[in-house]
């Protein structure tokens, strides 16, 4: 029953649900997605065209020349090549026409302004990291400004990836070992999807983010909060803002004991200043170092019962971001299995 | 009488030797070919569980039936097995191994020992394939990319034994490929000149010419990612200082013209079937033939367009997308001539002709939205989207699997002597056209919309977003089990036909090439001494024999060769 709701709600045609959005395409957020769009509806349009013909013609051959006796002969018409050549040629200019579409619309995709705001691009097994050019970083969430082009440069850890941006009809693979580049300006205000769209393993289905655009100064605001955000927190409570940072940590260390791809981070905090058993069969004293040494070179100590799959996050962490990190797992007694706060903290 | 060849102790090929080895090492094609048709079969069935638990997994974006490490696997078993266990082998292998040499008016193929070989290479395949589950797994999807194939950490341990396994299977391709390629030459009978073969020979040997030379080129592929992966030299891995795009250069320059192997066999059965059940010559023969050539060399030349965001050159992919469309033309054309022949015939709306109409509708929603991706600007939006995932399905899924479908239910009563039930036929294939629609169109919508593949849940997207990909994944998951419930019933009533069915006539359908004059099932040898064969399309020649319930030759008119004796 839900689920009739569900379909009658959802129904494209009666579109309550999501108001911007069409039937084929989603919101056009992007300067680029009207063109994009209408050159989509173009060839949409003409393939209704061909098909409901095909179909047509189909559907009055099979009820009007219907084999009712077993002894009807039929026309001797072997081929006929004018006709013939008719469907050839006609198919061939329209496709020719296409194309040129296609290759137009693909040109004004790859040329960047040469103003665009640039921003650093780091995709990883399964999350992004993005830095603006002020030294901002942010994993969650991608703030841009409306109305000025940007440009991601982007570099992968390890596998491939592609980042995807439906809204702005843009999609680029990031590939280990070289640079890649990407570049839109947003039309709309407002929060957008960001998907991964190459198989990546495990995490795949996870790795996203949300963009977010705003008016030129609103963005301005946003990107001094991202500077300055861990600043303001006091240097005892940074176990506070080590929460805000576990995000990047969420998709392979629990809090609540439970082994993910990595060792929950609560196993780690019971073991604070005891000897954990390492695959290689060291053993290795749990503190601030090994913390440290784990998040920017985590080949180093693997734990027993776990693979070697971590990326490292050299360059990607402030020094007060590892320590805030650091503090987080030291003090997860402050928290409760879910990563809420524990009151008397509050 | 109405064959040209009865056989005077009545045995056929099914019962001339008897015992499991005479099947095992049997050297007739028609046995292999049953043997291939009982093995992708039962592939399909595997692979389609996979389809249903993706779909099931797919109904809430929770998505919490498996874990995302399983139904990684999951993907990419269904992926690999469609692939490179049923698709491929399915027409060639299968009904062309039985067909094939019959229409030919031929004994067998030019060489049985190796087409026995290709055989048990195909299940040597199948089980080293199978050896991959045990060793860790695998969850690369079917396509292997690197780095992430290469890499140990990331990819689980069944890789090696897949490649191994595809390696195999290719060269179980290659062989079937040669085999026809020189069967096709050497074996035509006198009066079949290459412009009087029935056009599924045309599209098998476009077909094979594409085996012979592509596959070769994933097994040297394959290997070198096998030597990476274990050995740790750099080809692919930009860590060893490989190239990883390299690969996806390597790895469509034998999957895009696959795809051809898998579609070409199937357009070579639409036209064999919509001229057979409209009574009438098939429309611009010449044109058919023909464009199944241009597909096969065109098809070559289009690798990159699987790569427009991979991060080639821009002037690369220009090209490409240029190059992409020559094939839909030569695609088009078959469309318009299958249509131009079924005008003013006499059309039978019996099983086989409702896969081949099912074949055009699904072929043209297929081939036309292959405008969409091939066309620059809005391949980069829906490129690695559901939209993708719809447009494959269309042409390997509804195309060449509903043709092969389509083909079998021609051919069961040539295969196996018996009719089936032509009511549950047509209401088999109502069901599986209606849940294939069902299943797959709803996920055009969802990828232009944004919904990418190969995604193990979807919730952890904005609200709007969620709710719009789950109302259209609730709808392809009920299509997929409706299509289920279409082919179970269809997998019944074929079992039923060949413990109870009626027995078949030698040409139940009226059908000119040389398979539908000889008996049903063919003896041993097919034919007692080699035909002689004019036009395979005309169809005037023959009348309906109240007596025997099938089509036989007219009194009044003199078989080919007769005519110069008379």
């Amino acid at each position: 029953m839900t689920m009739l709701m569900n379909l009658l709600y959802q129904t494209p045609f009666l579109a309550t649900a999501a108001p911007r959005r069409g039937f084929w395409m989603p919101e056009q957020a992007s300067t680029v997605s009207g063109e994009i769009d209408s050159i989509f509806m173009a060839i949409t349009w003409i393939s209704i065209f061909f098909f409901v013909l095909i179909v047509i013609l189909m559907g009055y051959f099979m009820v009007k020349y219907r084999r009712v006796e077993n002894h009807k002969t039929t026309s001797s018409v072997t081929h006929n090549t004018p006709l013939e050549l008719t469907w050839t040629i006609i198919p061939l200019i329209i496709v020719i026409v296409i194309f040129y579409m296609g290759m137009t619309g693909y040109i004004s995709l790859r040329s960047v302004p040469v103003d665009a705001y640039e921003i650093d691009v780091t995709a990883q097994k399964w999350g992004w990291t993005f830095e603006h050019p002020g030294g901002a970083i942010e994993t969650e969430t991608l703030t841009i400004p409306k109305g000025r082009p940007v440009r991601l440069t982007m570099a992968s850890q390890d596998v491939i990836h592609s980042l995807f941006i439906p809204a702005f009809r843009v999609k680029q693979d990031v590939v280990p070992g070289r640079y890649t580049y990407l570049w839109f300006e947003a039309s709309e205000t407002g929060r957008y999807d960001l998907f991964c769209t190459e198989y990546c393993g495990t995490g795949h289905a996870t790795m996203g983010a949300v963009v977010e655009v705003y008016e030129e100064d609103e963005f301005k605001q946003k990107i001094d909060e991202l500077l300055r955000w861990i600043e303001d927190i006091e240097d005892d409570r940074l176990f506070v803002a080590g929460k805000r940072l576990y995000n990047r940590c969420v998709q392979c260390h629990s809090l609540d004991g439970s082994p993910g791809i990595g060792p929950s981070f609560r196993e780690t905090h019971e073991l604070w200043g005891e000897q954990r058993r390492l695959a290689d069969g060291r053993t290795v004293t749990v503190d601030e170092n090994y913390v440290k040494e784990s998040i920017i070179y985590p080949a180093q100590d693997i734990t027993e019962g776990y693979g070697n799959l971590m990326p490292s996050f050299r360059g990607q962490l402030r020094e007060r971001e590892l320590r805030a990190l650091v503090q987080f797992i030291r003090h997860l007694d402050r928290f409760d299995d879910e990563g809420n706060l524990l009151e008397e903290w509050q | 009488m109405s064959t040209l060849s009865t056989h005077p102790s009545g045995t056929n090929y099914l019962n001339h030797t008897r015992g499991i080895m005479s099947w095992i090492f049997t050297l007739d094609h028609k046995r292999i070919g049953m043997m291939y048709l009982f093995s992708v079969l039962l592939s399909f069935f595997a692979g389609g569980m996979l389809a249903v638990l993706i779909r099931l997994q797919l109904w809430t974006p929770e998505a919490s039936l498996f874990t995302q490490d399983q139904y990684n696997q999951i993907f990419t078993l269904h992926g690999a097995i469609m692939v490179f266990l049923v698709i491929i082998p399915s027409i060639p292998a299968a009904l062309g191994n039985f067909v094939l040499p019959i229409m030919l008016g031929a004994k067998d193929v030019a060489f049985p020992r190796l087409n026995l070989f290709s055989y048990h290479l195909w299940v040597f395949g199948a089980l080293v394939f199978l050896l991959a589950l045990f060793t860790g797994g695998l969850d690369t999807g079917w396509t292997f990319y690197t780095p992430y194939s290469t890499d140990t950490d990331s990819a689980m341990g069944g890789v090696i034994p897949a490649l191994t396994a595809v390696f195999i299977l290719g060269f179980s391709s290659i062989f079937t490929g040669m085999n026809f390629i020189v069967t096709i030459h050497r074996l035509r009978p006198p009066g079949m000149t290459w412009f009087r073969m029935p056009l599924f020979l045309w599209a098998i040997y476009a077909t094979a010419i594409i085996q012979v030379l592509a596959t070769p080129v994933l097994g040297i592929t394959l290997m070198l990612l096998a030597v990476e992966r274990a050995f740790g030299i750099g080809i692919f891995d930009p860590a060893l200082g490989g190239d990883p795009v390299l690969y996806q250069h390597f790895f469509w320059f034998y999957s895009h013209p696959a795809v051809y192997i898998m579609i070409l066999p199937a357009m070579g059965i639409i036209s064999e079937l919509i001229s057979v059940h409209s009574h009438k010559h098939i429309f611009g023969y010449k044109f058919i033939a023909f464009s199944s050539i241009a597909i096969a060399i065109f098809g070559f030349l289009v690798w990159g367009h699987h790569m427009f965001t991979s991060g080639q050159s821009a002037l690369m992919n220009v090209i490409f997308s240029a190059i992409t469309f020559s094939v839909s033309i030569p695609s088009a054309i078959k469309v318009f001539n299958w249509l131009a022949t079924m005008y003013k015939g006499s059309i039978s709306l019996n099983t086989p002709m409702l896969y081949a109409l099912s074949f055009i509708f699904i072929f043209s929603i297929g081939g036309l939205t292959g405008l969409h991706l091939g066309t620059l600007a809005t391949d980069i939006h829906l490129h690695d989207t559901y939209f993708v995932v719809a447009h494959f399905h269309y042409v390997m899924m509804g195309s060449a699997l509903l043709a092969m479908i389509g083909g079998m239910h021609h051919w069961w009563p040539k295969m196996t002597g018996k009719m089936y039930n032509e009511f549950w036929g047509r209401i088999g294939c109502g069901l599986v056209f209606l849940g294939f629609n069902l299943t797959f169109f709803p996920q055009f919508m969802l990828g232009s919309q944004g919904m990418p593949r190969r995604y193990a849940q979807y919730d952890d997207y904005l609200p709007e977003t969620v709710q719009l990909f789950e109302f259209y994944h609730q709808l392809s998951t009920i299509g997929s089990l409706v299509m289920a419930v279409g082919f179970f019933l269809t997998a019944g009533y074929l079992l039923h036909s060949i413990f109870f069915g009626k027995r078949a006539p030698a040409n139940p359908w009226g059908g000119r090439s040389l398979e539908w004059q000889c008996a049903s099932p063919p003896p041993h040898d097919n034919f007692a001494e080699t035909p002689t064969v004019g036009d395979c399309y005309d169809f005037s020649v023959l009348e309906w024999n109240e007596q025997e319930q099938g089509y036989t030759w007219r009194e009044d008119v003199p078989r080919p060769g007769e005519e110069r004796t008379a």
